[in-house]
């Protein structure tokens, strides 16, 4: 008890700085926040358009309902999982202090992880609800019934958690690149870009040829936005779900592993070449 | 003589959030935050004649770097007013920054990525320098600051000594009347200062080149000004020449004795004897040498070389001059006032 | 105006030397670009394999607009990226001094003094989708389209890097408005589709207050079908006009309120 004690004492103030930092950009973040609901309005009217264009009620399965509630929360579902730490890292790498790191007498990684909380919290409590509500309140006007279920929201929630922290351990993992490139901008562009594609982020993986998406949905980047959306859309059986927190689970040490491996070897190499 | 710099009550305010520390701080002044008027630089007025090297003194944010950059051109004043080369800075910039050269030491003008030589190239064209011109000045500039070893490497691998060089040759390739120097000698060794120093005297003594310099060691003013202002808290303090300076706040003395048995120092106390506090008396020993500095409105001369030589033996004895870094260093800590 | 262009030729050259030592680099920025646009055109693939057409335009018509709207973003972006920094770092950290202390024009050396080469990401996107559905569409030419679509681009240009010059002005009050630019990228994606999709208050804005629509839609659709030149063509070059005399207005008015860095 007292060890998790010591252990909340040693990273609160980096979640206190997370969330002190957040406030002091508050204008950052809530202009890359209308940005981004911007693109998942272009989004949505390309989906009108896309209905109003067919003959069919529905597009692959999909009812234009369906596809509201899929975008806008795989937009809030992004943007709560979104981890900044490839970035982090990445800047320490290329300014040197990341060798810092070494002398400090905390875990490397749950620096970054708590410090990020704190700013995660302040971004959850202004946008989780009025997202969700907006989805739900859309949803019952176009079908007129209460669709929300509040066993799949639970679900979603567990699911979001996992996917975070899959998110958090896949960045720190990628943030090392910068070891080999400089250009953090274009390695950044080419990773959201390849796991926004990946993990169903652009477009449904049901939209995919399907052997294409089985893959696709073992992969970890389906777990970090397609499996918790679905969740929430009730879209799995009871046997998908179990799966898919089996799998979330699996890709989660996975990425932990990795991360310790990969910190291991940079620290030899910087003990080596002294940064 | 032709004044090349005139300011008239200069002033600049600029508006400041104050935010209070911690969480709550921040909560805070996310909504309501609080405003205040800073008066960085208040009611400043002086000349320089054409010619002449400036040394522009003051403690940290006493408001030095505005001044600079209201006369370069850079920031606007709140009001008052500034003549330059017979030009207002900020009204016809583009022409009145060509007979200018900048240098702020903090912070390099040069390309990061590019190789030196390149960088001057890009000045040339910049600055309208006609290729005969140009050709003649880099070789001066060359022979003055010594840029041959390092002029093809990138801006980025140059040491501090070598990058300062180069942004100071920077700031002479078109050969401006008024060169400002914001802490050229910032973070240098000794060697290098000194090198830096016989540049800009050689610079002003073959070319007339106007300098104002600030800077935070006094060996460039010993070295390099006969005039200085000195400004605190935005307001001007001093204005006139070492000499007079020294005459001035010049009660600080500095007596050396050679004491012929080493361990005898600690036989004196002139604390104790004449009654005096840390800050009015400060003495330490060298080896055999004993220093003894004292401010003279408190005790004579003539008391602490008779106490002292009638206490210890003595074998040699000299009263230094009056050094300026004491005065200075009394002045920013407010011992004396002005 | 000579100095300007041999001073851009300069910075150019040097700008190419830079390139060739950070050769990686500059690769996956361009990859990146390039790989975001082919999912975004995949996207669209997967739409047209199961509607014949989108509000009445053809696949190869939709490529055609979202070719073109690439055309003026990655000329802004190959020639004037250096104003996100501005934003972002320049004014923040106090580097906007060197600026006002050279004798030239401030907002063309910052311009200048930068170009991004990952811009060829997208302009290779760009020609590749015009080279695939020009063919395929029977657009109509004159001895003018040529000369009409020099114009057309340099004033789609000037609207993307006047907005970008406005939001990167803001910071001359605020020390930094990277996240306001950003916020506008992300704005400028409503450029890429017909403006018939959007509804009546969106097609007001992206027209007549921050006019992407005439980036893209409105001189592509001309470039379509040969109709309406005096709104497609003329508001562009209005538009263009306009958004950079105010573009100048707000930077000078930056200027006299910039308060540089430290003390």
């Amino acid at each position: 008890m007292s060890r998790i004690k010591r252990f909340f004492r040693t990273y609160r103030p980096f979640t206190r700085a997370g969330m002190q930092e957040m406030i002091a950009y508050r204008a950052n973040f809530i202009c890359f926040l209308i940005g981004e609901i911007l693109s998942a309005f272009i989004m949505y009217f390309v989906w009108k358009a896309v209905f109003l264009s067919s003959d069919s009620e529905t597009f692959m399965g999909f009812t234009m309902e369906d596809m509201v509630v899929y975008l806008f929360i795989t937009f809030l579902t992004g943007y709560l999982t979104y981890s900044d730490g490839s970035f982090a890292v990445g800047e320490e790498i290329i300014d040197g202090s990341i060798a810092m790191r070494m002398i400090r007498p905390c875990s490397f990684e749950m620096c970054f992880l708590f410090q990020e909380l704190g700013s995660r919290l302040i971004s959850v409590s202004m946008i989780f609800v009025p997202m969700v509500a907006g989805v739900e309140i859309y949803r019952y006007a176009v079908s007129g019934s209460v669709r929300f279920q509040i066993g799949y929201f639970l679900l979603y929630i567990l699911s979001l958690l996992f996917a975070y922290m899959i998110s958090f351990y896949f960045n720190v993992c990628y943030g090392f690149m910068a070891f080999f490139f400089k250009n953090l901008w274009g390695t950044t562009l080419i990773k959201e870009t390849v796991v926004g594609f990946l993990s169903g982020a652009i477009v449904p993986l049901a939209f995919l040829p399907s052997g294409l998406a089985q893959v696709l949905n073992l992969l970890p980047f389906a777990s970090l936005s397609y499996t918790p959306v679905m969740i929430y859309m009730g879209m799995y059986s009871t046997s998908q779900i179990l799966f898919s927190f089996g799998l979330q689970i699996f890709w989660l040490f996975t990425m932990y592993g990795v991360t310790k491996l990969i910190w291991r070897s940079a620290v030899k190499h910087l003990a080596i070449q002294g940064g | 003589m032709e004044n090349m710099i005139y300011v008239e009550n200069l002033r600049k305010e600029f508006k400041k959030i104050i935010k209070e520390p911690g969480l709550k701080g921040s909560v805070k002044a996310l909504f309501k935050p609080k405003k205040e008027i800073i008066t960085a630089v208040d009611d400043i007025s002086f000349t320089v004649p054409k010619g002449e090297i400036l040394g522009f003194l003051g403690p940290n944010g006493a408001g030095k770097s505005t001044v600079i950059k209201m006369l370069t051109g850079i920031l606007m004043p709140t009001s008052g007013m500034c003549r330059i080369n017979g030009q207002n800075p900020q009204k016809d910039r583009k022409n009145y920054v060509r007979e200018i050269g900048v240098v702020f030491g903090q912070r390099t003008q040069l390309w990061w990525d590019l190789a030196l030589r390149e960088t001057y190239a890009v000045l040339k064209e910049i600055y309208q320098v006609p290729d005969e011109q140009y050709k003649k000045r880099m070789a001066f500039l060359n022979e003055v600051l010594e840029l041959d070893s390092f002029i093809t490497s990138p801006v980025r691998t140059l040491s501090l000594g070598q990058r300062m060089r180069a942004d100071i040759a920077a700031s002479l390739l078109h050969s401006p009347k008024v060169l400002f120097l914001d802490e050229p000698t910032i973070g240098l060794d000794v060697v290098v200062k000194e090198n830096i120093r016989n540049a800009i005297r050689k610079i002003n003594a073959e070319e007339g080149t106007t300098v104002i310099l600030t800077t935070h060691d006094l060996a460039d003013i010993e070295f390099l000004c006969e005039r200085i202002v000195m400004i605190d808290k935005g307001k001007k303090v001093f204005d006139g020449g070492i000499a007079e300076l020294k005459h001035n706040f010049g009660d600080v003395r500095t007596l050396e004795f050679e004491l012929v048995n080493a361990p005898d120092f600690k036989l004196l106390d002139y604390h104790r004897r004449f009654k005096l506090t840390q800050d009015e008396l400060a003495s330490e020993r060298d080896g055999a040498k004993a220093t003894v500095r004292f401010d003279t409105a408190k005790v004579s001369v003539e008391d602490i070389i008779s106490y002292t030589l009638s206490t210890v033996h003595v074998k040699d004895l000299n009263i230094k001059d009056v050094e300026i870094e004491e005065i200075i260093k009394r002045l920013y800590r407010r011992e004396v006032s002005l | 105006m000579r100095r300007y262009f041999r001073l851009h030729r300069i910075f150019i050259a040097q700008y190419l030397k830079k390139l060739m030592e950070y050769k990686v680099d500059f690769l996956l920025g361009a990859i990146g670009l390039l790989l975001t646009q082919a999912i975004q055109i995949m996207f669209l693939g997967i739409i047209f394999s199961q509607i014949p057409a989108l509000i009445g335009y053809t696949f190869p018509q939709i490529l055609f607009i979202y070719g073109f709207s690439l055309i003026a973003k990655s000329l802004d972006h190959l020639f004037t990226d250096n104003l996100w920094m501005v934003g972002y770092r320049i004014i923040r950290k106090g580097e906007f001094d060197k600026y006002l202390t050279r004798p030239i024009n401030t907002l063309y050396h910052v311009i200048a003094e930068n170009f991004c080469v990952d811009a060829f990401g997208e302009i290779l996107t760009c020609a590749l989708l015009l080279g695939y559905s020009i063919p395929k569409l029977n657009l109509p030419f004159h001895w003018y389209t040529i000369p009409l679509l020099i114009v057309v681009v340099i004033f789609a240009t000037l609207i993307y890097t006047s907005l970008k010059i406005m939001t990167s002005a803001i910071s001359f009050w605020t020390k930094a408005s990277g996240h306001i630019t950003h916020m506008l990228y992300m704005a400028n994606d409503f450029a890429k589709y017909p403006v018939s999709i959007y509804n009546k208050a969106v097609q007001t804005i992206i027209t007549y207050v921050i006019p992407f629509a005439f980036t893209a839609y409105f001189p592509a659709s001309y470039f379509l079908t040969g109709e309406n030149p005096l709104f497609c063509i003329g508001g562009t070059v209005i538009a263009g006009t306009v958004m950079f005399a105010l573009a100048l207005f707000v930077w000078h008015k930056g200027l006299n309120a910039y308060e540089s860095a430290g003390s």
